[in-house]
């Protein structure tokens, strides 16, 4: 077993528990985005940073193993106004606000993030709804790889992958001909993981409901 | 990275046979674009699903640029910038009649950018297929379609005997096969100190016993010939010139963690340095020092040469890796590291090849000369090379210790045409500007970092006093922006805010530049984000009125 303390209080964790788990195990929250724990950690979106006793930068709590004596704090000043600047670097790439529903909006609001220091250029809407009961948008994709990483992983359709590099990365379905000429499934596991609705499925209520209108 | 794509690339013959990034590439030199039908046909050869294979494509610079069937490049680095603060690439595209990035409506031409052609001795520097010609008169003779191989200074050493400026012989391998063990060899490298020339200075001794410790049904020697750093023609230098050094450096450090093969990523923006590494190959080969059983020994150790797409963040160990198994380059989070999982999830050693090329030395001549190469200082000998802006510019081997201004003003003769030199970049983009006040410092790891600068690559780019430092931000910032693997969020998306931030005309807010640099420095998930702020703190701390800050 391996020994260390989170926030003052001690801990005693398999061998291979990381960070993250230690502090969830503990009972320190510590506010995630690009990590689901059903998909291997990923390490991209850096809102889990923590300090560690020693360590020259804040560290990755989803990411970074934890071993013997190690001294996490989960609110480590330089790690919380880093994981702050992020969200608010992503709110800044989207064209409008999150839905206040999805799992970014309610980030934002825990991290209580304001008015973006730095605005910019914004993602431009770009809509597939060519998918009987998957839609992707485009433009609401922060590139976090969670649907990409589900769609590996949970189901193994492989039917998405992440494209371009650098503020121009996105995602695609197949050879970015959209779900319905992919190796797409049906199987929702990314529109359950995505935490801006950049994936969301049209269920049949919401197809009855526009039948109406 | 993806575990799962790995493994179906494995299952389907990899590694061996020419990865998805090269078959891309492949397609794209010949027939100018990259088809629907060509990724479905990569896939299927590759074992790798079409929608990852076009996840590929659209991530290297030089699989998703149209090229017609003759292909311009204008190398937009930073001793190109230096030499002419960008203005040639307009006046490519000016006479060429085509935009940067764009291919004529017949098909006839395309105009690119590339960072960096190595040739910044005599820049600008412009690739016309794969003829590279560089210095007064380039432009004009690119213009008038009489593109000319630009020639290259020969390389000098200060030491009283070159161990990197000589080519090699073979003999550190003779000497480690014909007295010691592996282990031997091992402590040889830990006992020299040799710190990785690639940028993070780590010791190679270390990442060897790592990976020769690590389990695995078999190990890896992986160089790293993806020198990026614009500024840089370190690498590419040892890869053309000194081939065999190399390739005997990757044969030692095979021998002593028992690794059997080897892989050299050699960029694509070096067309030069993929052809004489397999030329070098071939006839080490034929000399039995390459292969089965080498030189008698038993020793079974081979190299396959894989060239890049066009990534700077591929210089980065796990992106090099990615790319080397046919993946989107991005990086992975450490650990695991590569000597314990790296190339096909089996132990690896990543070494630069500058690295690398010092080990022979070591076996041939051990740790204690090693060491006495630079007295008093960190342990070996180190090429340094300069950009056009210096009257002698060119590689020179010198030993660390030797000061930044004996090295400018001395070794390279002071800028050409009695300009006067303003500052300089010493290790490529994310190494710190050492402003003209400061050129007593010793070119050493910690000197250099006390000062907010590092040893890198060892290229010195020299700015004169007519360099403009916001522009310098501005043209620092956009390669930054322009190479980030878009994984990281501070990465991703900051570099793009900081160049904004430089870009526009008006003075910059201070503290919100600053708030942005340590998002970038404390967030990112490697160097490349990380080390982006070092010149611009630079610039913040020695030239703040000239970068326009409130």
């Amino acid at each position: 077993m391996t020994r260390l303390t989170v926030d003052g209080e001690s801990v005693e964790v398999e061998p291979g528990t990381t960070v993250l788990e230690a502090a969830r195990a503990a009972g320190s929250e510590i506010p995630t985005l690009c990590f689901d724990e059903r998909l291997a950690s990923f390490g991209a979106c850096r809102v889990c940073l923590v300090g560690v006793a020693g360590a020259p930068a804040p560290l990755a709590a989803c990411t970074t193993p934890c071993a013997e004596g190690m001294q996490v704090e989960t609110r480590d000043p330089a790690a919380q106004r880093v994981a702050r600047a992020v969200v608010e670097l992503v709110l800044s790439e989207l064209a409008e606000p999150p839905a206040p529903h999805t799992e970014l909006a309610a980030l934002a609001r825990r991290l209580d993030v304001g008015e973006p220091r730095w605005p910019g250029a914004v993602h431009a809407p770009d809509d597939d709804l060519r998918h009987p009961y998957l839609a992707l948008r485009h433009g609401l994709c922060i590139s976090c790889g969670r649907c990409v990483r589900a769609c590996d992983e949970i189901q193994g359709a492989f039917a998405l992958t992440a494209t371009g590099r650098g503020f121009q990365a996105n995602v695609a379905a197949g050879i970015d001909a959209g779900f319905r000429d992919s190796a797409c499934v049906s199987c929702g596991a990314c529109a359950d993981t995505c935490p801006t609705e950049a994936i969301t499925e049209i269920s049949l209520l919401h197809l009855a409901e526009s039948a109406t209108i | 990275m993806s575990a799962n794509l790995v493994e179906l690339a494995r299952r389907a013959g990899a590694p061996g046979g020419p990865t998805a990034v090269e078959q891309l590439a492949q397609v794209a030199a010949q027939r100018g674009e990259v088809t629907d039908e060509d990724i479905r046909a990569v896939a299927a050869r590759t074992g790798l699903p079409e929608a990852a294979v076009y996840g590929v494509a659209t991530f290297y610079e030089d699989l998703h640029a149209a090229r017609g069937r003759r292909h311009v490049r204008a190398c937009t680095g930073t001793a190109c910038f230096a030499a002419t603060g960008g203005a040639h690439l307009g006046a490519l595209a000016d006479g060429l009649g085509v935009e940067p990035g764009e291919r004529s409506a017949d098909g006839e031409l395309s105009l690119a950018q590339t960072t960096c052609l190595g040739f910044c001795h005599s820049a600008p520097a412009i690739r016309d297929g794969d003829t590279v010609d560089a210095g007064p008169g380039a432009l004009e003779r690119v213009l008038a379609g009489r593109t000319r191989q630009a020639t290259e200074p020969p390389a000098r050493s200060l030491l009283p005997e070159p161990v990197l400026t000589a080519p090699g012989d073979w003999e550190g391998l003779r000497a480690a096969l014909g007295r010691s063990a592996p282990q031997e060899l091992l402590d040889e490298v830990l006992a020299a100190d040799l710190r990785g020339r690639g940028g993070a200075a780590f010791p190679a001794g270390r990442k060897w016993q790592f990976a020769a410790g690590a389990t695995g049904e078999r190990r890896y020697i992986v160089a790293n010939g993806d020198e990026g750093d614009p500024g840089s023609y370190i690498d590419k230098h040892l890869m053309e010139h000194a081939p065999d050094l190399l390739l005997e450096g990757m044969a030692l450090a095979g021998y002593a963690i028992g690794a059997s093969e080897g892989f050299v990523l050699v960029r694509s923006e070096y067309p030069a340095s993929r052809l004489a590494l397999e030329a070098a190959a071939q006839r080490a080969r034929e000399r039995g020092l390459l292969g089965e059983d080498i030189l008698g020994s038993g020793l079974r150790f081979d190299v396959t040469i894989v060239e890049g797409a066009g990534s700077y963040v591929v210089g980065e160990e796990t992106a090099l890796l990615a790319c080397l198994q046919g993946l989107r380059g991005t990086v992975s989070a450490r650990p695991p590291f590569p000597a314990e999982r790296g190339l096909y999830g089996m132990p690896t050693v990543v070494n630069n090849v500058e690295t690398l090329c010092n080990v022979p030395f070591i076996a041939a001549r051990g740790a204690a000369a090693y060491r006495a190469l630079s007295p008093g200082a960190s342990a070996g000998s180190k090429l340094v090379c300069f950009n056009e802006r210096f009257r002698r510019p060119g590689v020179v081997e010198v030993s660390f210790g030797i000061t930044v201004r004996e090295l400018c003003e001395e070794v390279a003769g002071g800028l050409a045409d009695g300009q006067h030199l303003k500052a300089v970049q010493i290790g490529g983009p994310l190494g710190g500007i050492l402003p003209a006040r400061l050129l007593d410092t010793p070119l050493d790891f910690e000197p250099l970092a006390a000062v907010g600068c590092m040893v890198g690559h060892g290229s010195i780019v020299g700015f004169d006093a007519g360099t403009d430092m916001r522009d310098l931000a501005r043209h620092l910032l956009r390669f930054g922006a322009d190479e980030s693997c878009g994984k990281c969020f501070p990465c991703r998306i900051g570099l793009r805010r900081a160049h904004a931030m430089v870009a526009g005309p008006g003075v910059i807010d201070r503290e919100r530049l600053e708030a942005l640099l340590e998002t970038l420095e404390l967030g990112s998930l490697c160097a490349h984000g990380g080390g982006m702020p070092a010149p611009i703190r630079s610039l913040i701390a020695h030239f703040p009125q000239e970068l326009g800050l409130t």
